[in-house]
């Protein structure tokens, strides 16, 4: 099984060059979209489909620019079973001349057809002009786009890192400032760049700043830590004195913490004018545009269309509205959550936001969407200026028999058996209505649990349970007493029996049945002297007491059989002294 | 003793009497109330639909169907924070009602704040705990405490072998009813959940105005309340977020003034 898979991949990534020309594309990158002219741009040109980076791309635009090499690359995907080939050739380019220009098309040619990518636009302007003092090899430059701003108009932020030796472990505090919002725009970006007489390796962040109040407003220092990493002094002549050793490996010593501070910057910030203010100014500053439509445009009665509306735009887009579309007679309007999508960029802060209603006419004939509108405060004019979508008009056909039928058929599926149901359709969405039967009022109640009844029923049958088990032990108990006070008694009631005047020997030997009953917990109804002396034997008595016992049981019987039962019997006492020795033997 | 039994008799009669006229005398002005509420939200007047429901609340019917209502109202006013407050509310009393789950699950759609379910290891081996009511599960319990106990009795006179089995089988029952019973008590006795009311609040590093704010919530979202100073609430959030905001934006959903002290 691994093996037949192995073998699969491989074929696979041979099939690949084959497989991937059929859809190849070319796209043209820089990595920022304005620079001075002492700065250089990172050009890439990425053609996917292909891993072959032999086609060589001719990039039209770069007359103005000085442009060098800066290797190519390729890379093969696999995700989700999808191959994806991309060969990538990157240039560097620094501008000569100030000005807007446009980069590209670059060109490929491959297998003989030319492929062209998309074009980008590069601004390049002035160095600064203190530029020209020396700053050493390490230090932090801030700017702003403008020293003078709208009231919540965007501002970018630009923070550079400049250095001429090695750093690590960057990290960036940008100032705090209670009425002025930072949002960092994508990554930071990394390119070479020349100030003064040296050249630096430049680390550039880019940030919107929006401010909340106006007046002026003074930026703090941003303060960025990192470990510094400078050249090592050598004092003599050594071992490492060889050029090698003064590379990126050993030319260093070990590192050391170091802050960096930028320069305060002023913003004056300024209200937005009163003048020609529309009464409906939704608050937003910057540009915006809205587009709109709707799906399908001829529907039947009771059908839904979406009418799907769009706000896009670059400034404080987390105002964008929720928009309310009028009311509409003779139709149900369902409107769905909208949704809000921020995309910044190096330009700062752009974002859409899609909001979408559900139109279920409930008459056939022409129906009129109106127009929606958005008013805002255009930075670039400098002047309110409202967004409009166009009014759109629906078709309304009546739903009758077989052509409401039709309509439906396409949405149609077949079932297992032949036959055919429609997907449910999602028009809208609210709660539940509230609850009006009185029933319910008597049912979803909760008392706390406690009171008697709770305890009754948590206690009450382990009490129970427990009484009836201590019954039955006392019972079971008090039966055991009575057979040991039986057992206790039973020497001293033969006794007191054998002390009776006139004791007849049937007397004596129903009492010495009874001792014997009592005193060893039997249920006998009559006992033989033998049994009796078996007895007392089993029970631990002496041989010769037992024995004296059998003769005394023995002489009663015959006095019995002889038909002296009745008379007195003289043996009680010596009887009395042998149940005293059996009391003691078996003890 | 003929004469005993009489008098028991028309004892409990007169108790039976007596109960059913003071539960009529209650019941009059919860209908009362009741049914003006649901007028007023049917004709859109959900402000006066809030005030009724509120009052009857606070007359001391406590019920799910009243809360839900409530939530209803609040919805309807906008109100997320006060509706989902609401809702949680009702879930204590009816806790499988479908039209509370259906609204309780658009209502929380409705939230800005996507914040991670935690989930205790208890909860997630009890995970029948949030299907039932405190009461249902004490009525359960109570009734498999007579049978368990009862069997217990019945074993000591008769030692049979089914007598055995059913035992074992109560024994089992009885214990998983019992210690859900006491996780649920504990739960509602220990429930710190609260409510963010305010459309947005900032969350500070401390109980003062000055302090840094860490995060903002926004209404509806559920929080956990950790302690109250001076007016001000430290409250958690999973993924190890605290923080500070004043006690007026939140409403805890075990709130002694609403439910009682359970």
């Amino acid at each position: 099984m691994f093996c037949f898979r192995t073998v699969a991949v491989f074929l696979l990534t041979l099939l690949l060059p084959v497989s991937a020309n059929a859809d190849i594309s070319v796209r043209l990158s820089i990595d920022r979209t304005e620079v001075t002219l002492l700065d250089s741009v990172r050009l890439v040109v990425s053609i996917s489909g292909t891993q072959s980076t032999k086609s060589k791309p001719v990039i039209r635009g770069l007359k103005e620019f000085t442009v060098s090499q800066g290797g190519t690359s390729s890379r093969l995907e696999i995700i989700n079973g999808q191959v994806n080939a991309t060969a990538e050739h990157t240039f560097f380019i620094q501008p000569q001349k100030v000005g807007a220009f446009e980069i590209g098309p670059a060109e490929v040619k491959i297998k003989g057809a030319s492929l062209k990518s998309n074009t980008a636009t590069l601004k390049v302007t002035k160095t600064p002009q203190n530029q020209s003092a020396a700053r050493g090899p390490l230090f932090l430059q801030v700017s702003i786009s403008s020293n003078e701003a709208y009231l919540e108009e965007q501002v970018i932020y630009t923070l550079k890192l400049y250095r001429a030796i090695k750093v690590n472990d960057l990290s960036l505090d940008l100032p705090e400032e209670e009425y002025l919002a930072f949002k960092q725009l994508g990554k930071p970006v990394e390119y070479q760049s020349r100030y003064g007489d040296g050249t630096y390796q430049v680390l550039e962040i880019r940030c919107a700043l929006m401010p909340s109040k106006v007046g002026t407003h003074t930026i703090g220092p941003a303060k960025m830590t990192m470990t510094v990493f400078q050249p090592r002094q050598r004092s003599g002549r050594s071992l490492f004195d060889d050029p090698f050793f003064d590379g990126p490996f050993f030319g260093f010593s070990r590192g050391r913490p170091m802050t960096l501070s930028s320069e305060p910057l002023e913003l004056e910030v300024r209200a937005l004018p009163e003048e020609n203010r529309p009464p409906d100014f939704s608050g937003l500053v910057g540009t915006f545009e809205m587009e709109s439509q709707i799906e399908p445009s001829q529907v039947m009665v009771g059908e839904s269309a979406t009418l799907t509306v769009l706000v896009r735009g670059r400034g404080n887009v987390n105002r964008i509205p929720d928009l309310k579309l009028p009311e509409l007679t003779e139709s149900k309007v369902y409107a769905d959550q909208p949704v809000f999508e921020m995309t910044p960029d190096d330009k700062g802060l752009a974002g859409t936001k899609t909001m979408k209603w559900a139109i279920v006419p409930e008459k056939d004939g022409p129906y009129q969407i109106p127009s929606l509108r958005i008013s805002f405060f255009d930075t670039t004019n400098h002047q309110y200026d409202v967004a409009t979508t166009r009014s759109h008009a629906i078709s309304v056909l009546p739903s009758t028999g077989q052509d409401a039928e039709a309509s439906i058929q396409p949405q149609k599926e077949i079932g297992a058996e032949g036959s055919t149901k429609q997907a449910i359709k999602q028009l809208g969405r609210d709660i539940l209505p509230v609850h009006t039967s009185i029933k319910d009022l008597t049912r979803g109640t909760w008392t706390r649990p406690e009171g008697p009844v709770f305890w009754i029923l948590m206690l009450g049958p382990i009490i129970v349970y427990a009484a009836a088990f201590c019954g039955l032990r006392f019972k079971k108990k008090s039966a055991q007493a009575k057979t040991a006070i039986r057992m206790k008694k039973a020497a001293k009631m033969f006794t007191r029996q054998c002390r009776q005047r006139e004791l007849s020997s049937t007397g004596l030997a129903e009492a010495a049945k009874r001792y014997l009953n009592d005193r060893f917990e039997l249920y006998l109804g009559a006992v033989t002297p033998d049994e009796a002396a078996e007895i007392l034997i089993s029970r631990g008595v002496d041989r010769a007491t037992a024995h004296k016992f059998q003769s005394h049981m023995q002489r009663l019987e015959e006095d019995i059989y002889a038909g002296r039962g009745d008379s007195p019997c003289t043996i009680g006492q010596d009887m009395c002294d042998v149940v005293k020795q059996i009391e003691r033997e078996v003890r | 003793m003929r004469t005993f039994g009489f008098g028991v008799l028309c004892s409990l009669l007169g108790i039976a009497l007596f109960g059913a006229g003071l539960s009529l005398a209650t019941s009059e002005p919860l209908e009362e109330g009741f049914f003006k509420a649901n007028q007023a939200y049917k004709e859109g007047r959900f402000q006066e639909a809030c005030k009724e429901y509120e009052q009857l609340i606070k007359g001391g019917y406590k019920n799910g169907h009243l809360f839900y209502n409530l939530g209803n109202a609040r919805f309807r006013l906008e109100e997320l924070g006060r509706a989902i407050l609401n809702y949680e509310r009702a879930r204590l009393f009816v806790p499988r009602d479908a039209d509370l789950t259906f609204n309780l699950g658009y209502a929380r759609e409705q939230t800005k704040d996507a914040v991670p379910e935690s989930r205790s290891l208890v909860s997630l081996v009890f995970f029948w705990l949030e299907s039932f009511s405190l009461n249902e599960l004490f009525w359960g319990f109570a009734a498999l405490n007579v049978l368990f106990w009862g069997t217990v009795l019945v074993r000591l006179f008769l030692r049979a072998d089914w007598l055995y089995y059913t035992f074992m089988g109560l024994l089992a029952f009885w214990l998983i009813a019992g210690i859900s019973f006491g996780l649920k008590w504990y739960q509602l006795e220990t429930d710190d959940r609260a409510v963010i009311l305010s459309e947005e609040v900032d969350v500070l590093a401390g109980p003062h105005s000055q302090d840094t704010v860490l995060f903002k919530l926004h209404a509806g979202t559920v929080v956990f309340q950790e302690r109250t100073e001076d007016g001000w609430s430290l409250i958690s959030l999973p993924e190890k977020k605290r923080g500070w905001l004043k006690s007026e934006v939140i409403e805890t959903i075990m709130n002694s003034g609403h439910l009682g002290s359970l």
